[in-house]
Order: C-alpha cells, then structure tokens, then sequence
C-alpha cells in the first residue's frame, strides 16, 4: 500500500494505492490519527487506485470519522472503485461517509 | 476459472478402516460448493482435510496454489489465518462474551489496535444480524443466534474461504432457511469462496453453485448444481429423491454378524 499526502488550499488529499489489509492498516491508520490530531478540518481520501480494502480498512476509516466529527472536522471519500463500494453499501457504509466522484466534487461541497 | 481448491488422489485411514479411497476433484474461486452425501460418506472427513485438522495418508491438497498436505505446521497456522470456519455446534468459547469470542482472531493473529479491534466486531456482528449482542454469552442465545456468531468469528480475518459444517443441523427450517440467505449473501458481496458440508437438500437448492458428492468414501460427482439436479447416476437420483438405500445384508449374513459366527 502507498500512502500519498498533498494540503491543498482549504483540504488535504490523501491518494492510497494498492491493497489495504490487517497488515498495511496500521500504517494509514497513523496517517490518519495524525490529521485528526492536528485537527486537520477537511481530509479527502482519494480512493481510486485502492485494489482491495479489508474490515481492518474500513475499521481505521470508521476510527478517523469518529475522531475527525469530535472537533467538526470531515472526512470525505472520492472516487470510491465498485467493488469497495459494493463492501461500503452492504455494510451501510454508504450512509456513514461522505461519498463523491472526484477530488474536486469534494472540495466544493 | 480458477480453481480454489485441488484435492488429488487423497487417501485417508482412521485406524485400519480406509475413509477416503483416493479421491480427485477441484472447486473453482468464487463459488459455493456443497459437499453432500449420505451419513458416514467420508465428508467431514474431507472437510477436516481441507481445514487442516488432519493429514491425509497420501495425496495432495491444494489451496490457492499451495498443497497444504505437504505443509509444516508453520505453515499451515499462516494458512488457517486466510480461512474462517464455521464448526457444527459453532464452537464458540463459552466463558467469553460475543464481542471477545470474535475479537480472539483479530487479538491472536494482527497487531491492529484495540480500537479497530472493536469497530470490527461491531460490524461483523452487524452483518450477521447480532448488533447489540456483543455482551451476550453463548448460553444465553438461541441456536441460530449461536450460529450466525459462530460465522461473524469466522469471517473476523477476513477469510479468502470459509467453510461450514452442517450450518443447519439442528436449527428449525425457518431459522435454517434464514442463515442459507445469510451465506448467499456474504458470498455475494465479499466474493469469497464458500465450502459447504450439508446433506439438507433445501440448503443444497438454495445455496449451491457446485456440487461434490461423494459415497462410501469415494467421489460420485463432481460439478454444477444445475448438472446434479439433472444427473442420471443412481446414486444421485436417490439422494436426490431421498429413497432409503438398498438393504446391503441378506439374511444369512444378518444372523453371521448378530451371532459373530
């Protein structure tokens, strides 16, 4: 898994690449944790090039939105390939996060 | 497609009784597979193989490539993590509640925090239909409560493929026909593939892509689900159309075995 970071003016994308599982978790997990420690207001995952994402992913994601709604902070997803999405519709993920097709519709929302 | 599982020639004796005499067949990724057969056939046999309890005598057993026959026991722990099973009475542990019985894998197996442990848990509960269970023990729920824990356990890691031992034994045909739907759908979405032992031919109907069956220790079809049904072979038709199995002992044998002469 590749984690890529880039602050933008008014967000931070966060570009993941590869295969998100129990043992690569731990690792976007601090990307995260960080964010929300410094009460990052806007984080945008871009997940386009995520190739599988396992409960462990989908736990740290749910973990950060918790953390990030705690001092009014968003944490957005864009690009979300069919078949994590299919995993985020069945696990009634579709209603936790803030879903778009780009990077772009999400920064204007 | 490609095959999930291979077995070869496997060849399996409990003391001097030979169980499994030799049998071949291969179950393609991403399917259903019943393995059905009369009481006695040898298919829990199979599935013990398949999960690694026991080694066979000869032949191979390959999972995604790896022939798990031939494996240390090293190996085969690293193997059982990318599995989930679902055992007949569910096996849960009794002294621990629901939350702790699924979080065990997850605590035993990966270095993930205790926080994503939990939100886990959660979520397989929830995808069993067990939300805010977690706290229950074991003996204060239902057997198809237990059951459909028993599969948010064995769906903690994950699994690339999971089996189940006669999900239905036991469980009243509503209940029974509720947990089919249930593993319909986690097939569905999570792709998996799944391996089932079953001889409920409501279960079969429902669930099954494929089919293995076997008799009296060897293999007595192997393919679709669609095929079975239309199967000609004798030894299908009367599974099928449950008819009891011809009397095997004529009378003077009967009276040598009930006198021991």
């Amino acid at each position: 898994m590749k984690i890529d970071t880039t602050v933008h003016s008014g967000y931070t994308a966060i570009s993941i690449a590869g295969e998100i599982d129990m043992y690569s978790s731990p690792a976007l997990r601090d990307t995260l944790l960080t964010m929300a420690k410094k009460k990052e207001a806007i984080v945008i995952i871009n997940l386009k090039d995520v190739k599988y994402i396992d409960s462990s992913g989908i736990a740290t994601f749910v973990e950060a939105l918790k953390k990030m709604l705690s001092y009014g902070g968003k944490l957005k997803m864009a690009q979300v390939p069919d078949r994590v999405m299919e995993i985020f519709n069945f696990s009634k993920l579709d209603k936790v996060f803030d879903i778009y097709g780009s990077i772009e519709d999400a920064a204007n929302s | 497609m490609e095959n999930a599982i291979e077995v070869k020639d496997l060849v399996t004796f409990y003391g001097e009784r030979q169980i499994l005499k030799g049998i071949s067949f291969a179950i393609p990724s991403g399917t259903t597979t019943v393995i059905v057969g009369g009481s006695g056939c040898g298919k829990t046999t199979l599935l013990k193989h398949l999960i690694g309890l026991l080694r066979p005598a000869s032949g191979s057993i390959h999972i995604h490539g790896n022939d798990i026959a031939a494996m240390n026991d090293v190996s085969l722990d690293e193997y059982r993590k990318k599995m989930g099973v679902l055992f007949q009475g569910a096996a849960l542990l009794n002294s621990m509640t629901l939350a702790e019985n699924v979080a065990l894998p997850l605590k035993e197996h990966t270095k993930l925090k205790e926080s994503v442990i939990d939100i886990i848990v959660r979520m397989k509960l929830d995808l069993v239909g067990l939300s805010g269970f977690g706290e229950f023990y074991p003996a204060q729920l239902s057997g198809g409560m237990k059951k459909r824990a028993g599969i948010a356990r064995a769906m903690a890691m994950d699994p690339g493929v999971l089996y189940f031992d006669e999900p239905s034994a036991g469980l009243d045909p509503v209940t029974a026909a509720g947990l089919d739907e249930l593993i319909l759908r986690l097939h569905r979405v999570f792709k998996m593939t799944v391996v089932v032992v079953t001889h409920e031919l409501p279960s079969i109907f429902t669930i099954a892509d494929y089919v293995v069956m076997l008799d009296k220790g060897d293999v007595a079809f192997v393919g679709k689900l669609e095929d079975f049904k239309l199967s000609e072979k004798p030894i299908v038709r009367t599974f099928l159309e449950r008819r009891p199995e011809e009397e095997v002992y004529s009378p003077d044998n009967y009276f040598k075995i009930i006198t021991g002469a």
